[in-house]
């Protein structure tokens, strides 16, 4: 070969090489750096992290939405806790660009974000561009919970989440849907046979084992990593609702077969009377949440709840039950002020403690405290004439959220032991005589009291 | 690349003069051995590493390949869901070509089978007389509309005429007579039959039987025909067997631009047929409007539940003039559909909107009075935080300014505890009575047909004492009854903001539409402005009366009520006529009065204590009862009010029609 000839490719190849070079620089940082994580470009000085690619998988998503005006707002309880935790230096450097990626750039598999349904106006196109712009997307849907205490409606499917990958990351939406009761609810994330199980690892996902309720949250706006977003306004109450949201649907299906078997109680009194339980649950609802104290749905209410759907008409009271060690001595005086003098009160804090309450139109409210033991639960009575003392006992429990009578109220999640504890294995069948001291199956005695504490624990108003 | 070695040896190329300016470069450069050695070596650095850098590439490329490998796998499975999910396309496809089809026509029973799946029966009794005309899909062979004409009757033809002309090219067609189909088959008819290639439709005789399969436009796929032999018998049963030929999905599918909206046509239009040009495959009918956003449109997020039944078409003129409505918010709107039809929930999806179904429970007007219950309950479900709620039905027109109507009248239902509703709907105002579009009115009748309903009323009063499934009591009825209303009034305007356009229903017959509603005036200006709206108040509205009354001529009381000299020829004046009410129920003299201006007669609607307002050639017209009304007063003492006697029995209205 010509010496010339060795010259010029000499040059040439040079030339396309460099321009090979070019584009392997060009490539390499955009695509394979960010395998790698954000450890590996941390020497490179300024804008540290923001190639990972969990930072570009939400800024694309945040892209997306914007563009498309889906109104999502955070709800990544690791990343939200982060925020929470150094909320004044995210609020500091809200503007400026931000030198590090401290939130988004954390390697986790995925980011999850919230949507209200309500406020979303064009759910079609959304979907396609998603895909367009290089995720792969899963929509799990099902049918519609509000739709589910109507008889014989059936509607089109709701979306309940969306799973949107890039790449190794994947962004995880929740949709909300507005209820009846002032609140959000989330669906479960069911896979449906033909979704394929190994899309995303599901099980790592923080919302959807269970469906969930939560107060509807007031947003802010704030810039993270440099991307604007929405998070709740106050980012700690959410964190605490997170780990108590779950929700039960009423068995809406069941209640309808048992209003078939026993018709509906129409009568003016009957309806009356659920009115005023109604008003005075709610009531009931609103003072204890004032006062922070958590409550749930006891006994004839309970019951009325999970048999019917609805307030049990002959069941003359509403009752509710309470852990003892969520008392707060100023319970009485907030029933009191919400206009429920005290009807009554037995026990005492330490042992049986029951409160009794006037509401309107002769329905009482019962209020029942609730004692853990290692292996149960137990809350007291006493008879007021001889002093006995009695004793029921459940099995633990944990509480759910549920929608009773346009309310979002806590049941406990296990609730058919709740309620065979109480009502023994025959409870769909309607009792109108019940005695509390000997018809309840979890009945036993429990003693006297002492003639000399009577004045302290048996207080008839 | 690795082993070339630059040649130290290299010399000057002095020798060659012909050189390119390149070359010259090069020379130039040879002269200067040490730096063209740093060149060199340089180069080849450089080379080093590009190809260093290169072995990474591929290397961590393989790796990502690798990675995406063990992804890829579950997408396919994913990909194979979806494509499970879309069987229609696939079906197309499938490698039989051909349906048999069999047709049936006879004086008691006609039946159309397709594949030996019976698409068509009917052998009942004293129904669905006249020409049943079925058309296929020709890619798919699916019943895209099924209609019968009864063309026994007159107009029948004409409408049929209509259908098939919207059917669009290369559809299949089966026509099949029951009973008798030529009676009232006119000349435009028998030519549309003869332009489809039909031999014996042209021909069809009295009491003849005939059964045809073509192809729309294209060539006849089957005819049988049997003539009457005499007036008092019928032809022969025929049944027809015939190859139907499928042709491709590509051939029966329009080219649209794809998008998301011409995705939902597609689906539409590959499934049902008789929509007209909204599937037209060049220049189709839109179906997004995108109408003006109101300004400060209060009503913009009031949910709006359409009631609805299996009339698809009526659904789909409804939903085109609700959607094109300024102001209209398409994520509040659901329809709710009294039955698993799938044609109404087909137009739904067209649209775009949120359909629901609804089990039907009961009968007649029981299941309607039910099928209310379960939409309004369920709207309020859908929509927790709404105060009010939006109600209409399939077969309505919505004015333009519906919503803008609806947005500067609402504040009223939550204000005023005396209001019952706001409805769109004036039961009197008719081309000839009503006049300006900027007024209101208070009355005591619930009109219904396009109306607001307030939560709190629902949910306190109304939804807990519904009428069970066992009461056939129709709902409209029942609210209209004194223990729901509870003395509480309703806002109309003075012309209407919805359109009747029903014909077919359970308490509507054409003579009934015709009689009823067919001259209502119906709004068509945009962006009206409602005066005075704060009048419409109760106590304002009492001072707005008595003004009224008191600026009002009396006319001459001597003259006919019903001859149309009882009011002057004038323009913008106020009259006031006294007719004799004896008690707050006695309606008589009203009801002749009403029969003979020729409104709503059937029974009371749009009184107000007493007191009805309309207007008579262009003049504001009072109608006052007396002594019953507070209004009473207002009469001079001289002016003896009208009496007007009741005809006798027999004649009766038209039935005991209601409206619904």
């Amino acid at each position: 070969m010509s010496r010339i000839n060795k010259n010029v490719i000499l040059a040439l190849l040079t030339l396309t090489s460099s321009a090979f070079l070019l584009f392997q620089l060009y490539y390499y940082k955009h695509y394979l750096s960010a395998k790698n994580g954000a450890g590996l470009s941390k020497s490179k000085g300024s804008r540290i992290g923001f190639d990972s690619i969990q930072w570009r998988a939400v800024k694309k998503f945040i892209t997306l939405t914007s563009s498309q005006n889906v109104p999502v707002f955070l709800i990544d309880p690791l990343i939200l806790e982060l925020i929470n935790k150094n909320f004044e230096q995210v609020k500091n450097t809200s503007h400026g660009a931000a030198s590090e990626c401290n939130f988004f750039c954390v390697p986790r598999d995925f980011t999850t974000f919230a949507l209200q349904y309500h406020l979303w106006k064009n759910e079609e196109g959304w979907f396609r561009v998603a895909e367009n712009m290089g995720f792969q997307c899963l929509k799990i849907e099902s049918k519609d919970p509000r739709l589910d205490g109507i008889d014989s409606l059936s509607g089109t499917e709701i979306p309940l989440h969306y799973v949107c990958k890039l790449a190794t990351h994947a962004i995880h939406l929740v949709v909300f849907y507005e209820r009846s009761g002032n609140y959000l609810w989330h669906g479960p994330l069911r896979l449906k046979g033909h979704i394929d199980k190994k899309f995303v690892p599901f099980r790592k996902l923080q919302f959807g084992r269970y469906p969930g309720a939560f107060d509807r949250p007031e947003l802010q706006q704030i810039t993270v990593d440099g991307l604007e977003i929405l998070i709740p306004k106050d980012p700690t109450h959410f964190l605490e609702e997170m780990p108590h949201s779950r929700f039960i649907e009423c068995r809406y299906k069941e209640a309808r077969a048992f209003f078939q078997q026993y018709l509906e109680d129409s009568t003016v009194e009957a309806m009356a009377f659920r009115k005023s339980a109604k008003e005075l649950l709610q009531l009931a609802a609103k003072t204890l949440k004032e006062l922070g104290v958590r409550f749930w749905l006891s006994s004839g209410t309970c019951l009325g709840w999970y048999r019917q759907c609805s307030i049990i008409s002959y069941s003359k009271d509403v009752d509710i039950g309470i852990f003892i060690q969520d008392y707060k001595s100023n319970i009485i005086s907030a029933f009191q002020d919400a206009g429920l003098p005290l009807k009554h009160k037995f026990g005492k804090v330490e042992d049986s403690l029951e409160l009794s309450f006037q509401g309107k139109d002769d329905v009482k409210l019962d209020i029942f405290f609730f004692y853990e033991e290692t292996d149960h639960m137990w809350n007291g009575g006493t008879q007021a004439k001889t002093g006995k003392k009695f004793k029921y006992l459940f099995p633990k429990f944990a509480l759910c959220w549920t929608e009773f009578v346009d309310m979002k109220v806590r049941v406990p999640c296990e609730t058919i032991e709740y309620i065979e504890a109480n009502y023994g294995k025959t409870w769909k069948i309607p009792v109108k005589t019940w005695d509390w001291k000997r018809s309840p199956s979890n009945v036993q005695p429990n003693g006297v009291w002492p003639v000399s504490e009577w004045d302290e624990v048996i207080q008839l108003y | 690349m690795d082993d070339w070695k630059p040649s130290p040896l290299l010399k000057p190329f002095g020798a060659r003069k012909k050189r390119s300016w390149y070359l010259t470069w090069k020379y130039k450069l040879t002269n200067q051995r040490t730096l063209r050695r740093f060149c060199q070596t340089g180069a080849v650095l450089f080379l080093l590493v590009t190809v260093i850098v290169n072995i990474k590439l591929i290397l961590d490329t393989r790796r990502a390949i690798n990675e995406a490998n063990e992804d890829s796998e579950p997408e396919q499975d994913y990909d194979e869901a979806l494509g499970r999910l879309d069987p229609p396309r696939r079906r197309g496809s499938s490698p039989r070509r051909v349906l048999d089809v069999e047709v049936y026509s006879s004086r008691s029973k006609v039946y159309v089978a397709v594949d030996g799946t019976t698409v068509l029966e009917d052998e009942a009794r004293e129904q669905g007389r006249g020409i049943h005309v079925i058309v296929l899909n020709q890619a798919t062979g699916h019943v895209m509309a099924k209609r019968v004409f009864d063309t026994y009757s007159p107009h029948e033809d004409e409408a049929m005429v209509l259908f098939l002309n919207m059917v669009a090219p290369g559809r299949v067609l089966i026509c099949t007579v029951k009973d008798e189909g030529s009676f009232h088959l006119k000349d435009t008819a028998k030519a549309l039959l003869r332009s489809l290639g039909s031999q014996a439709g042209p021909a069809l005789g009295w009491r003849d039987t005939w059964a045809f399969v073509g192809r729309k436009g294209g060539p006849v796929l089957g005819e049988k025909h049997s003539k009457s032999p005499a007036l008092s018998s019928w032809g022969d049963p025929v049944l027809l067997k015939t190859d139907v030929p499928l042709s491709s999905t590509e051939e029966a599918e329009c080219h649209w631009a794809d998008t998301e909206l011409n995705r939902r046509r597609r689906r539409f239009c590959s499934k049902v047929e008789g929509y007209g040009s909204v599937c037209s495959c060049k220049d189709p009918t839109p179906i997004e409007f995108s109408p003006d956003p109101l300004p400060d449109n209060k009503v913009l997020n009031v949910p709006v539940a359409v009631i609805a039944g299996n009339r698809p078409n009526y659904l789909y003129r409804m939903l085109r003039s609700l959607l094109s409505a300024q102001g209209v918010s398409p994520q509040m709107i659901t329809v709710f559909i009294d039955g698993y039809y799938e044609e109404p929930m087909d137009v739904v999806a067209l649209f775009g909107l949120r359909g629901i179904q609804h089990t039907p429970i009961s009968i007649k007007n029981a299941r309607v009075s039910q099928h209310y219950k379960a939409s309004l309950t369920a709207t309020f479900n859908l929509f927790p935080e709404a105060k009010f709620a939006v109600v209409l039905e399939e077969d309505l027109d919505i004015a333009v300014d519906f919503f803008s109507f609806l947005s500067q009248s609402i504040h009223l239902l939550e204000e005023d505890d005396s209001l019952y509703c706001i409805s769109a709907w004036n039961d009197q105002g008719y081309e000839h009575t009503a006049e300006d579009p900027t007024l209101l009115y208070r009355v005591e009748t619930m009109p219904g047909l396009g109306w607001v309903l307030r939560k709190s009323l629902y949910k306190e009063e109304l939804e807990p004492k519904w009428p069970t499934p066992e009461k056939l009591w129709d709902w409209d009825m029942w609210m209209r009854m004194p223990e729901q209303r509870r003395g509480r009034e309703c806002i109309i305007p003075d012309v209407s903001r919805s359109y009747h356009f029903g014909i077919v229903g359970l308490n509507m017959n054409g003579y009934f539409h015709e009689a009823y509603f067919k001259k209502h005036k119906f709004n068509t200006v945009p962006g009206v402005q409602l005066r005075n709206v704060d009048s419409l108040k109760k106590e304002a509205y009492e001072v707005e009366i008595h003004r009224l009354l008191s600026e009002a001529e009396v006319l001459d009381h001597s003259k006919d009520p019903c001859e149309d000299s009882f009011l002057p020829d004038t323009e913008g004046h106020t009259y006031v006529a006294f007719i004799r009410m004896e008690k707050d129920d006695d309606f008589t003299t009203w009801t002749q009065l009403a029969k003979c201006l020729h409104i709503w007669d059937l029974d009371v609607r749009g009184n107000h204590r007493g007191l009805w307002r309309l207007f008579r050639k262009k003049n504001h017209f009072l109608v006052v009862g007396v002594p019953a009304s507070p209004y009473s007063v207002k009469k001079p003492p001289s002016v003896t009010p009208i009496f007007l006697e009741p005809p006798p029995k027999e004649e009766g209205a038209p039935g005991a029609v209601e409206q619904t």
